[in-house]
């Protein structure tokens, strides 16, 4: 682990605010700061003009947007890894980047809101000094096309399979045998929960089909409840047949309208690495604290549909992360960790005090490594 | 539930993103213009590297958090990485200075709680281990230190298991609450699968009211009678540079207490509360003359201060160094105040100093205004020495 660089925030804070006021002439030389006073431009006509002193080491480089248009700027070294970016560099802002680094040649890339290419800045040259700071090249929205598209595949799948256990719990309870319903209730559950519908998948289904009380006038009698959960309700709270048939009616067809719409849906690239990790932070916060559970004593096995969810998703981005993020098998080995923790476990009440806190320690960890995953395979315009 | 991010890519796209860097670039401007925030720092606590760890013999902040860690590493060797991390990031943490840049690799390295760059010599960290550390679980059965054991319950406790015990103990203090809990954000962020939060108090120090040592929730100052600097090699610190540390998370029961005489407070604690002076005495540092009132007509018998420490050759080797914390943090079923003290103390053995003590406090009249629900023992391992040197290191080689 790298020692941090003792440099005061208010070296940082000067220097921008000199920069703004009147250019590197009025910056503060030398000392402890360790901000280089170097002021680049963003605008694509002049794109990386001003580093003329370029130097190694940890430093904070000042980006410049002179022009009328938004502007978006990369530090990329000549092997096209992304140090540092900037996006929505408004016309007459100066913001600070703050970077590592090494021996080797960078430039800056520029882009701003029209749709024209990025044009490249003049390369810079430095040499000597320690190793440069993390660095990875940007993923397109190209080279997510492919792991988009064998995600959707997999999710149409998946959503075939919900609908078919869907129609057979709403069955059962149409026949009115309630202990059937509630042993069609957690495979139909959990056919949705595998398809890590975290953060706004599938869009207002989401609510429909698998909404939770809290937020809602009434609560748990609110009429506006509906889905998975309201319907768990209903089955473990005694609750007769003849209300829930409605419940599971509209279930059953919030399902297949689902389905129908499942073709005109489009995933946008940009959500899908954000998925790695947000899946399970919806796990760590509604199934392992229990807040999700309206009866069913099922917290753990929507956990591990939830993981198999995420591997969903990783497996769909491992083409892109291969290269990308070295730390990705540890990311797995941690996944494995909590699926071992959830083998044969349903309610949160089947673990000691103990085995919840490993079981939270293993999702937390796998949290860690997973959240890099939505700032690395973040589409961002390449050439 | 809503998608989150779209919103902000929705912002940034309409134009939005313009207006807030300017905001940004206006903040930073308005602070280098003679409105900063400078001001005047405190000399620098003492830097993380030592014969012992920091927080033990240092004088008391005014915030601390007590955290004690269930340790769920799968076995010795991950137990060790977990003591490297903890080491390393204590060390950059009491170091300070910036963080670690992401880039577009990963979210940002630090939570920003501190500003952009981390403030060194403000933060002291103290690392314990309980004797659950010593099971089975690590094959460090052996190394236990010999009268480290679990804290046992006392006559007049009430403790809750979910308040007590802990393979590892974590303390932090500072001056200022963002500064404790920047460093407990980062340590649990870096471990969170070798080590998870059992249960975590925070405590402050009141400023001396009008004067001396600080004053407990109680309204008496407390703390008044520890060893001398130079008696802790002989009272606190074990031979390898570690020290033994009692937690006890005792409630006061502040209403019943408020409803009481000051004669009966006084008497119960054998100091008035005004000066903090023995009742035989003026002043705070006045020494109590037990032998003087054999009978306790003036300091009773049963009083805190003549029970804890009676001053004779025969106690004086029980002596403990005390570090009590307020704590406050809410209220209760009826409506009364949870607070009352983060009572800790270090000293060479726990058996013949801090439970010596403890028996003799037994049935005190203290007691009925009390109510001790938590806490535990740890042994505080040795200092680490240098930037090669790593908490545990002698305990796990």
């Amino acid at each position: 682990m790298r020692p941090w660089v003792p440099l005061t925030a208010a070296a940082v804070a000067a220097v921008v605010a000199a920069a703004v006021a009147g250019g590197a002439g009025l910056l503060p030389g030398g000392g402890r700061s360790r901000a280089s006073g170097t002021v680049l431009e963003a605008t694509l006509g002049r794109c990386g003009t001003g580093w003329t002193r370029p130097r190694p080491g940890p430093q904070t480089l000042l980006v410049r947007n002179s022009g009328n248009a938004i502007a978006e700027v990369r530090l990329v070294d000549r092997a096209g890894a992304v140090h540092a970016e900037l996006e929505g560099l408004g016309p007459g802002v100066t913001r600070p980047m703050r970077v590592t680094l090494g021996a080797g040649e960078y430039a800056l890339r520029c882009s701003d809101d029209s749709a024209g290419d990025p044009r490249t800045g003049p390369l810079v040259r430095i040499t000597g000094g320690g190793p440069g700071g993390p660095a990875v090249p940007a993923v397109s929205e190209n080279d997510l096309a492919d792991a988009v598209a064998a995600y959707w595949t997999k999710v149409t799948a998946g959503v075939g399979r919900l609908a078919d256990l869907t129609g057979a719990l709403r069955s059962a309870v149409a026949s009115g045998d309630l202990g059937e319903a509630r042993r069609a209730w957690p495979p139909a559950h959990l056919a949705y929960e595998r398809l890590g519908a975290a953060y706004g998948t599938f869009g207002d289904f989401d609510t429909e089909i698998n909404g939770r009380p809290e937020g809602l006038p009434g609560g748990v009698r609110d009429p506006g409840w509906t889905g998975f959960h309201r319907l768990e309700y209903g089955l473990w709270h005694g609750e007769g047949a003849a209300a829930l048939g409605r419940v599971a009616d509209r279930l059953d067809r919030d399902v297949r309208d689902l389905r129908a719409d499942l073709p005109r849906q489009r995933l946008d690239p940009a959500d899908l690495p954000l998925r790695a990790h947000e899946i399970l932070e919806a796990t760590l916060r509604f199934e392992l604290t229990g807040e999700a559970d309206q009866g069913s004593g099922t917290s753990l096995r929507t956990a591990a549909a939830n993981v198999a969810g995420t591997r969903l998703v990783l497996d769909a981005l491992r083409p892109v992360l291969r290269t990308r993020y070295p730390r990705l098998p540890e990311a797995y080995a941690w996944l494995d960790r909590v699926d071992a923790l959830l083998r044969g476990r349903s309610a949160l009440s089947d673990l000691s005090a103990a085995e919840r806190r490993r079981l939270n320690g293993a999702t937390g960890q796998a949290l860690e490594l997973l959240a890099p995953i939505a700032e690395i395979a973040a589409p961002r315009r390449t050439s | 539930m809503t998608d989150r991010r779209s919103f902000l890519r929705g912002a940034l796209a309409a134009g939005v993103g313009g207006v807030a860097g300017a905001s940004v670039a206006a903040g930073a401007s308005a602070a280098s213009g003679g409105g900063d925030d400078h001001r005047d720092a405190p000399p620098p606590l003492r830097g993380f590297h030592g014969a012992h760890q920091a927080g033990v013999e240092e004088a008391p902040l005014p915030r601390t958090t007590v955290v004690a860690f269930d340790v769920i590493a799968g076995n010795r060797r991950e137990l060790t990485d977990l003591m490297r991390t903890i080491t390393d990031r204590a060390r950059a943490l009491t170091a300070g200075g910036v963080p670690d840049g992401a880039g577009i690799t990963g979210p940002p390295a630090d939570s920003g709680v501190l500003g952009p760059s981390v403030p060194g010599g403000n933060l002291l960290v103290t690392v314990g281990v309980g004797a659950s550390l010593f099971d089975h679980r690590f094959g460090l059965a052996a190394r236990r230190p010999a009268r480290l054991t679990a804290m046992p319950t006392f006559p007049n406790d009430a403790l809750d298991p979910a308040w007590c015990h802990g393979d590892l103990s974590l303390q932090l203090s500072a001056r200022d609450p963002d500064t404790v809990l920047h460093a407990l954000r980062d340590i649990a962020r870096h471990t969170r699968g070798a080590a998870q939060i059992r249960w975590r108090i925070d405590g402050f120090t009141s400023p001396p009211r009008p004067s001396g040592t600080p004053r407990n929730l109680l309204g008496f100052r407390d703390g008044t009678a520890n060893p001398a600097p130079a008696e802790l090699g002989r009272l606190v610190w074990t031979d390898d540079g570690g020290t033994f540390l009692v937690v006890r998370l005792i409630r006061m029961l502040v209403e019943f207490w408020d409803r009481i005489g000051i004669g009966e407070q006084e008497r119960i604690i054998g100091r008035a509360r005004d000066t903090g002076a023995p009742l035989d005495g003026d002043r705070e540092s006045d020494r109590p003359d037990f032998a003087a009132d054999p009978v306790g007509k003036i300091i009773p018998l049963t009083s805190h201060i003549r029970l804890a420490n009676p001053r004779t050759p025969a106690t004086a080797g029980s002596r403990i160094l005390r570090r009590g914390f307020n704590y406050d943090r809410g209220v209760d079923a009826v409506g009364d105040l949870d607070m009352g003290l983060v009572f800790t103390c270090y000293q060479r053995d726990i058996p013949s100093q801090f439970e010596a003590v403890q028996h003799r406090l037994k049935d005190e009249p203290l007691v009925d205004y009390v109510r001790p629900f938590g806490g535990g023992y740890f042994f505080v391992l040795p200092g680490v020495r240098d930037a090669g040197d790593h908490l545990g290191r002698a305990l796990l080689s």
